[in-house]
């Protein structure tokens, strides 16, 4: 993150690494805390998870369908059960199981896909995923988180431990800047005001949702007290939905902008469009996402957003498009 | 003079085979072939005493083979017999696929080749109880199935047991010319289970493996119950058009009760 002032230099942590360490902790004393796994427990920080908890880490190798089920079923005795992958492998492959063993069956299983989104720049179209959200939002039963950061994907997992629904969570490879203070409450179905302001709401869901924040500052730095001023809304819970936040803030702006590092269809904004339509809620709108195509490698993710038409540059086009208006 | 007195689950079966004619006729489409083949084996799981399934788990994962497991849980008073006529109809809770909705049911399928894997997560999280999975020969060309059978070896799941309703064919023909399954015993004995073939219609036999899957190992057992497709009724028996009906006729119907009605 660039800022005039060095000192303010948000510090960039690991939700991956955090993931592993909340779910460590957690697990001391909550013993029905289980992690099936299949074949990732270094990227995903496991590592001491399974070797402190031995029996309560499920190693089911390359074997996402299997791994699936096998959550569902230890599930369904009374654990709460973390069944950890990468996002393009979990929910995608497994999809059906999750559809019929965990969602239907109701069985009590959080689903991590990290390294989501075309944040994993280097690894190619096949390990970006770009539809996850799509995928699990829905299925009935099923709720669905993506946090902004380190800080909230603690909070969230530490949420859900205490929750009995299937849940999808999902979590980005690069670390990332802290965007909120150690001590705030996170709530299922409830989003969090990033920044209040009166003329365009910018909406979304993890860590390219800061370029809001950056936009708001390019913007003050160059129009000073005429800059649109933007009401940035965190909806790291996308299923269950903030609606009532969402809809307040259209309300008062008349002017929407989503992004999010996925494709347009099946994601967020899809899922705010319905709902601001159903509604009587017309704002202007621009969804910023993947447009029906899939990702490529590139050393730096910055050039992907770049190409796909979700960067800070387009951010800012968009606000001025829907400012003058 | 060779007497075979029939052993005392004949007679309970020999009355589930009428229940579940009469809910296909009253459904006018359901599933038989695989129903039929596999209601011994599903009439053996619950009336031979053997395992206590208020605690112990069985987890039918062909979902189509509902019709089976309803005559079976309605007899077993999980819910009244009257209800089996109302079998695929809106607001029933018997659904054309296995439902939790149903009382007794543990686990709801329809696609095949996940339920043996959900029932080796039982088998894991419960360790002192069984789980008794019913899968179809058929339903090990799903890939999932052999994922579930490497991971009960690796976790010693010798409370996991796999029955198998070998009847030798599935929608589209014969299992054979499907895609076929090889030496299914020899795969699941490379995968490291303690493998049995029986004959999935002798209850004797059935109960005899049963008792023997349920002593204490550090192998989960494998029963390849190799049984009749539409065993009992002679003109839909290893005919596959017969995995599922539309409209039994009453000629049909008529013919098939009195066939079943006959003594064994």
């Amino acid at each position: 993150m660039t800022t005039d002032n060095k000192d303010k230099q948000p510090q960039l942590l690991s939700m991956r690494q955090v993931f592993g360490q909340t779910l460590l902790s957690l697990a001391k004393t909550n013993k029905k805390i289980y992690v099936v796994d299949a074949d990732l427990k270094s990227p995903l920080h496991l590592g001491k998870f399974a070797s402190w908890y031995r029996h309560r880490f499920i190693e089911c190798g390359v074997a996402e369908n299997n791994a699936t089920a096998i959550a569902a079923g230890l599930a369904k005795t009374g654990k709460v059960v973390f069944l950890t992958s990468f996002s393009c492998f979990s929910p995608a492959i497994n999809w059906a199981v999750i559809k019929q063993s965990i969602c239907y069956n109701q069985a009590n299983v959080k689903i991590i896909g990290s390294h989501s989104g075309l944040l994993s720049a280097n690894l190619g179209a096949t390990h970006q995923m770009l539809e996850d959200i799509a995928l699990t939002r829905v299925l009935p039963n099923m709720e669905v988180f993506a946090p902004i950061d380190a800080v909230e994907t603690k909070k969230i997992i530490t949420t859900l431990v205490r929750s009995p629904h299937p849940a999808y969570i999902r979590l980005v490879r690069p670390s990332t800047p802290q965007i909120f203070p150690q001590k705030f409450d996170f709530t299922i179905g409830k989003s969090h005001l990033l920044q209040i302001g009166k003329h365009i709401t910018v909406l979304g869901y993890g860590p390219i949702l800061i370029q809001a924040i950056k936009a708001q500052q390019k913007l003050n730095q160059k129009y000073g007290t005429s800059a649109p001023q933007l009401e940035i809304i965190n909806c790291s819970s996308i299923k269950p939905m903030d609606t009532s936040t969402i809809k307040k803030s259209v309300k008062k702006t008349g002017r929407l902008i989503v992004i999010e590092d996925h494709q347009k269809v099946g994601g967020l904004g899809q899922a705010v469009a319905s709902l601001l339509f159903a509604s009587n809620l017309y704002p202007r709108f621009i969804h910023l996402a993947v447009d029906n195509q899939f990702g490529q490698s590139a050393k730096d993710y910055q050039k992907l957003y770049t190409y796909y038409g979700i960067s800070l540059d387009h951010l800012l086009r968009a606000i001025q498009k829907l400012f003058k208006n | 003079m060779n007497i075979t007195v029939p052993h005392p689950l004949r007679s309970v079966s020999q009355k589930l085979r009428l229940d579940l004619l009469n809910l296909v006729r009253d459904a006018r489409e359901s599933h038989i072939g695989g129903p039929l083949s596999s209601l011994d084996l599903i009439t053996a799981i619950y009336f031979s005493k053997i395992f206590d399934l208020k605690k112990d788990h069985f987890i039918l994962s062909a979902g189509h083979l509902a019709p089976a497991l309803y005559v079976v849980l309605a007899h077993a008073g999980y819910f009244p017999q009257a209800r089996l006529k109302n079998f695929s109809s809106f607001g029933s809770h018997l659904q054309g696929h296995t439902s939790t909705d149903t009382p007794g049911v543990e686990y709801s399928s329809g696609s095949l080749g996940q339920g043996l894997s959900f029932a080796a997560g039982l088998a894991l999280g419960d360790p002192r109880r069984h789980s008794i999975c019913l899968t179809t020969d058929g339903e090990h060309q799903e890939g999932q199935t052999w994922e579930a059978a490497m991971f009960a070896k690796k976790y010693k799941l010798g409370n996991l047991i796999n029955i198998i309703d070998y009847n030798q064919y599935q929608i589209d023909g014969a299992v054979e010319d499907i895609m076929p399954l090889g030496n299914l015993a020899q795969k699941y004995i490379k995968f490291g289970w303690a493998v049995t073939t029986i004959n999935g219609h002798n209850f004797k036999t059935i109960i005899k493996v049963l008792k023997k899957a349920q002593k204490k190992s550090d192998y989960p057992t494998c029963i390849i119950a190799k049984t009749i497709f539409a065993k009992g009724i002679s003109f839909m028996q290893y005919d596959y058009q017969y995995h599922d009906i539309k409209n039994l006729s009453e000629a049909q119907y008529q013919r098939a009760k009195k066939e079943l009605e006959k003594p064994s």
